[in-house]
């Protein structure tokens, strides 16, 4: 088997929800001493940016992204644990979380496995997070973008408050906020003053990376 | 005409007096009462109060009986979360399901018997003694994969489905004989009519087959054993991109209650066209949108939505899903104060 041939193979295991096939391509690259860096980037990464942009043409649905992300955490750990930390190149940071309050964090999970697949370093603050804590990570962590969820007409009001707390820590302006979730309109977030609206994962992919590289 | 009246000529697709209104008032009513959310969740009689009374307030034309989604799943053993301000949910740290293996788990139940689904039972009997003869009263049923999700988690039960569907069968094999008990006694206290949340049944969840395959199946059998006990089909789907068609094929409901712009159109006027004839449209003003709106906006989408559905009946002014808890009575009022005027007939 060639690399190319075995990129394909990592590629397609992504794409096809094929974890067998992914682990399968992990031994056999190591064994045929594959840079792990090119497999992760030209293999799986192709693949889950494929896969989730197949899911924003609605041409595949919300179990398989949630499966072979799965299976991209799964390889991804097994890849960064053998490199050095100078070899993961980050382009920016990120913190992301659902907001006080709300326990659904399926949605958020994505966003931040495909933002972190695009290069961007991101730090999942999980669920029911109060919005203190949002600035306060964005504070410790440096963030460049801080993205919140919210899956309830009950919970989107804390994306107020965080916005409220990014004017009065002096955040606003030098960390872009984005805000998401089913009952989330661009309206509401024009209405709190959030930064960008993010209808889904493809949007906050793309929404991320034109910030970073309008700061670089 | 009272509200039965106008309902029942708008589901035979007929025109009314006015077209009928219902901004799903479901845990906002609570505040009629002044009690918490588990209060309203747990206490029939408040919960039937409360509602009844934030009806009557605000003028809406129906009832639904939707308490939140953990009602079923809390019956067979999953632990629930509940608050003062929030909907009820499972224990994400304490699943009834905690393995693949463990789907065989989910039996029989008696819906009669069990807490929570039997006074739902109640809340249904309270609710048609008090209106039931007066406008329709609806039940609410969680869908059997929804039901199961609650049980497993949505993310591992994704998985599931991917990984090993043949598993959970048995599962949602029980979880149907449950619901049509459940649906029967439902019947027997008096709603006119079950409407099934179908949840996954999406764009934005899951392909047409793979709700077909787990969903579809089921939920077929369930709408037939609701016709048969003589009570009209309904469902609600608030996800983007609903199919429209693969449910009516499997469910053949009198009335959709949606938010968003079915999978197979293109605007209000096409989903009035290909539909319009063959289902009632319940909607579809999203609660969340409600939030930034200013009143002005809110009576042009009303009206936007009566001149593109109200021809020959068939339409039902609603909100797309559950009227926000957190607002006050207000908006809904507005919602009702329009159909009221501007979706008068001639």
């Amino acid at each position: 088997m060639t690399k190319e041939e075995l990129l394909k193979d990592a590629f397609d295991s992504i794409v096809d929800c094929d974890e067998t096939m992914a682990l399968k391509v992990l031994k056999d690259a190591e064994a045929m001493g594959i840079d792990p860096v090119e497999l992760l980037s030209k293999g799986y990464s192709a693949g889950i940016k494929h896969l989730g942009d197949l899911f924003g043409r609605g041409e595949v649905f919300l179990p398989e992204l949630i499966f072979s992300t799965e299976v991209m955490r799964m390889v991804t750990t097994e890849i960064e644990s053998k490199m050095e930390a100078s070899e993961i190149e980050s382009k920016g940071v990120m913190v992301i979380g659902t907001v006080l309050g709300d326990v659904h964090d399926i949605g958020k999970g994505i966003v931040a496995s495909l933002v972190k697949t695009n290069g961007i370093q991101v730090y999942d603050l999980g669920r029911e997070v109060p919005a203190e804590v949002f600035i306060e990570k964005a504070i410790e962590y440096h963030a460049d973008i801080l993205g919140s969820s919210a899956l309830l007409t009950t919970t989107m009001t804390e994306q107020k408050k965080i916005e409220d707390l990014m004017v009065s820590s002096g955040l606003k302006g030098k960390v872009k906020t984005m805000v998401g979730g089913a009952p989330v309109t661009k309206r509401w977030a024009e209405k709190i003053g959030a930064d960008y609206y993010c209808e889904d994962a493809t949007d906050t992919v793309k929404f991320a990376l034109e910030v970073l590289t309008a700061t670089t | 005409m009272n509200s039965m009246e106008r309902i029942t000529l708008t589901l035979q697709h007929k025109e009314a007096d006015r077209v009928p209104v219902y901004p799903l008032l479901n845990s906002v009513s609570r505040k009629a009462l002044g009690i918490t959310y588990e209060e309203w969740s747990k206490d029939a009689e408040k919960c039937a109060a409360s509602i009844i009374k934030a009806t009557e307030e605000i003028g809406a034309d129906c009832i639904c009986t939707l308490v939140d989604l953990t009602v079923e799943a809390a019956d067979w053993g999953q632990e629930v979360v509940y608050h003062d301000n929030l909907a009820a949910n499972p224990n994400l740290n304490n699943r009834y399901i905690k393995s693949a293996d463990e789907y065989d788990k989910v039996g029989v139940i008696n819906p009669r018997e069990t807490p929570r689904m039997s006074e739902h039972i109640r809340l249904a009997k309270l609710l048609y003694e008090a209106k039931g003869q007066e406008m329709p009263i609806i039940g609410f049923v969680f869908g059997p994969l929804g039901i199961l999700s609650m049980m497993r988690g949505q993310e591992q039960m994704f998985m599931d489905l991917i990984r090993c569907p043949q598993k959970m069968q048995g599962a949602l094999r029980n979880i149907t004989e449950t619901l049509k008990e459940f649906c029967a006694a439902l019947i027997e206290a008096g709603c006119h009519a079950i409407m099934f949340d179908t949840l996954y049944a999406s764009r934005t969840i899951m392909s047409p087959k793979m709700w077909d395959d787990n969903e579809g199946v089921y939920i077929e059998e369930l709408s037939d054993f609701v016709r048969e006990k003589g009570a009209m089909v309904m469902l609600h789907n608030c996800g983007a991109g609903v199919y429209f068609k693969e449910q009516i094929a499997r469910m053949n409901p009198v009335a959709i209650s949606y938010q968003h712009i079915p999978l197979d159109c293109t605007d209000m006027e096409d989903v009035k066209a290909k539909y319009g004839d063959k289902v009632t449209l319940i909607g579809h003003i999203e609660p969340g949108w409600l939030f930034a709106a200013t009143e002005e906006e809110l009576r042009e989408m009303c009206r936007k939505q009566i001149d593109a559905y109200k021809k020959g009946g068939g339409f039902i002014l609603a909100t797309g899903c559950e009227y926000p808890a957190l607002m006050d009575f207000d908006y809904a009022k507005i919602i009702v104060e329009e159909a009221k005027t501007y979706g008068k007939y001639e």
